[in-house]
């Protein structure tokens, strides 16, 4: 390569622009974000739709109207007053409560008798909770019905402790939080960013592969640069691509007010992980020369990569989690550290094996 | 078609395969695969936690806290030493001292971080008081929870009543350990009752085996018991876990099929089969059956392994059966994109798009298995209702599987109209190829008729699906607007007029686009009308007899407005509101064929106008009728 080139005019730099160009062209670069934004809108709507499904406090869903009946309903009732989303009435005889459940007045029943224990000495409640079948309400119904019988177990625990080896921790004060929260954090931000490393490298196994099997690569090489820039260009369009991808969707977050901290970080962690993939890409590409068994071996070994990554101390979405929480540790800016010298080792190894296959077989 | 063409052509595709270099591809694959099963394998059975939450929240606690227990079990919490300046910094999001709490949780962070503290909190207090020594004081409370129809007629919640529309499936019963039998209100659904409790967390002894057949023993009680926090609301998670287990291998199936398909368009390779003797149906068929065969083998492999490993010992050939269309639609949408796509890069967006979208359309209204008919818009409720050991009527079985199955037969039609030479080897966009595919099987004004018969199962899915989604929203919408329950109807009503509007006139389109159909008024009238009529005389044919079963769900009904008739009107009434829909269809197609036939810009404008009429209507309908 001559020096006096500005850098744009570089082989590789060029190969990388036209890549880039031709998937402006055909538009699809287009419907690769769309999927990314029904991915993740899709799995907000699920887990916000579901979890509206499961907590009643979360939206205003009525009151669930529970009747108490048998000899622990007093006990029933106090757990039950605890509760925002919960009325009870009380029924002395359990026909008229069984009549008020079929007839839609109340939608649970609670039956609670003392009984000996079948653990050990002393008493028990036996609560026998009926609730409506086939209904979607259903759930609401019974996540309602487990928190009054977990009031219910904490009220008598308490009442218990004098018999117990050492007291239960006391529950924290209920505020008001996201639910969405922790999941916001944990499986859609690195959701989103791994699925741009992911497209990429798919795309790079392609790059290669097409440029075989339609025989272009004959043209490409007739050209005054090596296979190595060749190589190097296609890998750089689709590494520049992820991180890309990645700050459009941090911008998008925080439009939308759910702020992420250490963008620089997780920027490079991402582009790190894109070199990762990529370079597997390129390389099963050059290896395999054809799309089907290259492509298919990629998103095998993608997958196990992923999985496998369970066996270091920290999972990479709990690393981009931790960081875009803004809870980092030591651990966090070490497996960053790692993923960026995995990637430029990996790529360096890589390219010695392909220059060899290169001289080979191409 | 000729079978034995068509067989020479699938051996052809199977042993290009396995040939020559791909020996070694085969090796990395079963490596890598033992591999995915070994990891997978330790993630189970170490379980240590290896949760993508872990330190996501910071705690400022020492060793005499009772608090220090509860972070110290849960790996969410990263354990700090309490220092108040740390919180001021925001580098960590509660302090205790003691049982107190020290720090007012202000950011959003530090609420949730509390929040998760409590829950961690009522989590750690049954383990430590599950090794007391008097468990009567230490779960003073036991549950059995137990199932019910609610007789009578609803007056609260319209919802309620589904249990009367005979489709039986998403009725409970018929549990393999569930005990006594006690029949509510005469309605003649058993409600079991299972007394042996904590089936879920038992610690069975013995890798990663035993975890899976917790899973598995959890499959089969809708009834449970124990202490309070044993109960669980009625979301078939592990079953669902499972049937995902189906979907994902056929993901590999269609990268490798869409590679085939697209190879052969590369080069003028495709070419060579074209000149033999071997028809069109023959190549296609060929190529498709070794792609449907291992798919179906999978599904048919996992169903066996999961019986015989006891994991859903219910498993039979019904799941392998309800599979079958769910690889019909993948392989056809994949074979769609491959005729359509210009290279692999493209290919890939569009290979990704099918999965996400048909991911979807299986997997969301499989979540409501226990809960409403509507999961039968998926087969895979057949499959989790198979798994977990509840019949599957034949009724619901055809509900089921019949649209899908259609539709990815339509999808082959369609792509198989472009695999001829002056199709197979031009490129052109994406749009422009499916107005190709779609004017392949246009020859003469009937042809319109005709074509939106054909394109009705496509109809029916996505209609299918419009419903399955916004019945989510429909219940949240309920929730937070308080009385407002159109939304979700109305929601439904706008996506099916555009779905239907399209269905009738895309192809009208097309045919002009390719100069099929002469581009004068009174021709592109009569198209118009033959288009509605066609569709008018699908839609009776077939969501009638498709629907019927949602009919019992307020959103379904408006779904199917027009389609039936409400009982108890006099003859010329009933006879009016048969016709009605006939007239709207027509006219509506009508409007938008005179678009088409003047150019691009006039028929996105008239198929606005034909949406809005369309609409329109329904609305009127739905409002005065329903």
């Amino acid at each position: 390569m001559s020096e006096d080139r500005p850098f744009w005019r570089d082989p590789r730099v060029v190969i990388a622009r036209r890549d880039i160009r031709s998937l402006s062209r055909e538009k699809t670069i287009v419907l690769a974000l769309l999927i990314q934004l029904f991915v993740a809108g899709f799995s907000s709507f699920l887990v916000v739709g579901l979890t509206s499904l499961y907590d009643p406090g979360s939206v205003a869903a009525g009151e669930v109207e529970m009747a108490v009946t048998g000899d622990a309903r007093e006990e029933l009732e106090a757990a039950a007053a605890e509760q925002d989303g919960t009325s009870v009435t009380a029924f002395e005889s359990e026909a008229a409560a069984q009549r008020a459940f079929d007839q839609r007045r109340v939608d649970a029943i609670l039956r609670g008798e003392y009984v000996p224990s079948a653990r050990g000495p002393g008493e028990q409640i036996q609560v026998t909770a009926v609730v409506p079948e086939g209904s979607i309400r259903s759930t609401l119904i019974v996540v309602e019905v487990r928190r009054v019988l977990s009031a219910l177990e904490r009220q008598e625990r308490l009442e218990r402790t004098p018999y117990l080896d050492q007291p239960p921790v006391p529950l924290p004060d209920t505020v008001s939080a996201s639910q969405y929260f922790g999941f916001t954090y944990t499986i859609l931000i690195p959701l989103l960013l791994f699925l741009p490393p992911f497209i990429s490298g798919s795309v790079a196994v392609d790059t290669v592969t097409e440029e075989l099997e339609r025989g272009t690569m004959e043209l490409l090489r007739v050209a005054p640069v090596s296979l190595l820039d060749i190589i190097d260009g296609k890998a750089l369009g689709m590494v520049l691509l992820a991180p890309a991808q990645a700050l459009l969707w941090l911008g998008l977050l925080s439009t939308n007010g759910i702020a992420v901290s250490n963008p620089a970080a997780i920027l490079l962690f991402i582009t790190a992980v894109t070199v990762v993939v990529v370079t597997l890409g390129v390389v099963l590409g050059i290896t395999l020369q054809n799309r089907r068994p290259a492509q298919l071996l990629f998103s095998v070994l993608t997958l196990v990569l992923f999985g496998g990554a369970v066996l270091l101390p920290e999972h990479p979405a709990t690393t981009v989690a931790k960081l875009a929480v803004d809870s980092p540790t030591l651990l966090t800016y070490g497996h960053v550290g790692g993923a960026v010298v995995l990637a430029v080792a990996g790529y360096a190894v890589a390219r010695v094996y392909m220059g060899r296959i290169a001289a080979e077989s191409l | 078609m000729q079978l034995d063409k068509l067989l020479r052509v699938a051996k052809w595709e199977v042993t290009k395969n396995a040939g020559g270099v791909d020996k070694r591809t085969i090796l990395v694959m079963a490596l890598s695969l033992v591999a995915m099963g070994a990891v997978a394998a330790i993630a189970v059975s170490g379980g240590t936690g290896a949760g993508m939450d872990n330190g996501i929240y910071r705690i400022g606690v020492d060793e005499s806290s009772p608090y220090y227990g509860v972070a110290a079990d849960d790996p969410t919490f990263d354990i700090r030493e309490p220092d108040p300046a740390a919180i001021e910094r925001r580098q960590q999001e509660l302090l205790y001292r003691g049982t107190q709490l020290q720090s007012v949780p202000q950011t959003a962070k530090e609420r949730a971080a509390l929040t998760e503290l409590r829950d961690s909190t009522a989590r750690y207090n049954d383990r430590t008081l599950a090794r007391d020594d008097n468990q009567t004081a230490a779960f003073p409370v036991s549950v059995t929870l137990v199932y019910e129809q609610q007789s009578g007629s609803s007056q609260l919640d319209p919802r309620g009543g589904d249990s009367s529309d005979g489709s039986g499936s998403s009725d409970g019963g018929s549990g393999t350990s569930d005990s006594s039998d006690s029949s509510a209100g005469g309605s003649g659904d058993g409600s079991d009752t299972d007394t042996a409790g904590g089936s879920g967390d038992g610690g069975t002894a013995g890798g990663s085996g035993a975890n899976l057949g917790a899973i598995g023993a959890r499959l089969t009680g809708d009834v449970q018991g124990g202490t309070p926090s044993d109960i669980s609301p009625p979301f078939p998670f592990e079953s669902l876990v499972l049937a995902f287990l189906y979907i994902v291998p056929m993901n590999f199936v269609i990268q490798a099929y869409g590679s085939s398909m697209l190879s052969e368009r590369l080069n003028r390779r495709g070419e060579l089969l074209l000149v033999t003797p071997a028809s069109r149906g023959d190549i296609i068929g060929g190529k498709t059956l070794p792609y449907l065969a291992g798919a179906v083998g999978v599904a048919a492999l996992i169903t066996a392994a999961l019986r015989f490993g006891n994991i859903a010992p219910a498993g039979s050939y019904v799941a392998v059966l309800a599979v079958v269309p769910l690889v019909v639609l993948f392989l056809s949408a994949t074979f769609c994109g491959a005729m359509f796509a210009r290279s692999f890069k493209e290919l890939t967006f569009v290979t990704v798009t099918i999965t996400v979208t048909l991911t979807s359309y299986a997997f969301v209204p499989a979540i409501f298995t226990d809960v409403t008919p509507i999961a039968l818009i998926s087969p895979l409720t057949l499959v989790v209702l198979d798994l977990t050991g509840q019949p599957v009527g034949l009724s619901s079985f055809v509900f089921s599987t019949a649209p899908p199955l259609l539709t990815g037969l339509v999808l082959f039609g369609l792509g198989a109209g472009l695999y001829r030479e002056e199709d197979m080897f031009t490129q052109r966009p994406i749009p422009l190829k499916v107005l190709d595919a779609l004017a392949g099987g246009i020859n003469s004004r009937r042809s319109a008729l005709k074509m939106s018969i054909v394109l009705l199962p496509l109809v029916i899915v996505a209609e299918l699906a419009a419903i399955a989604f916004l019945f989510v929203l429909d219940s949240v919408s309920l929730n937070v607007f308080g009385t407002n329950q159109s939304l979700g109807i109305v929601l439904v009503l706008g996506v099916i007029v555009v779905i239907e509007e399209l269905a009738k006139s895309l192809h009208v389109y097309a045919g002009y686009e390719h100069a099929r159909y002469e581009r004068t008024l009174r021709s592109a009238l009569g198209i118009g009308a033959l288009s509605g009529l066609g569709f008018f005389i699908g839609e009776k044919g077939l969501l009638i007899a498709r629907l019927s079963d949602l009919e019992s769900l307020p959103i379904g009904e408006a779904a199917l407005q027009g389609a039936t008739l409400p009982a108890g009107l006099p003859l010329w009434v009933a006879g009016l509101l048969f016709l009605l829909p006939l007239a709207l269809h027509t006219v509506t197609a009508a409007i938008s064929s005179v678009g088409a036939s003047r150019g691009r810009r006039a028929y996105a404008a008239a198929l606005t106008v034909a949406i809005v009429v369309h609409f329109a209507y329904n609305f009127t309908v739905v409002s005065t009728l329903v």
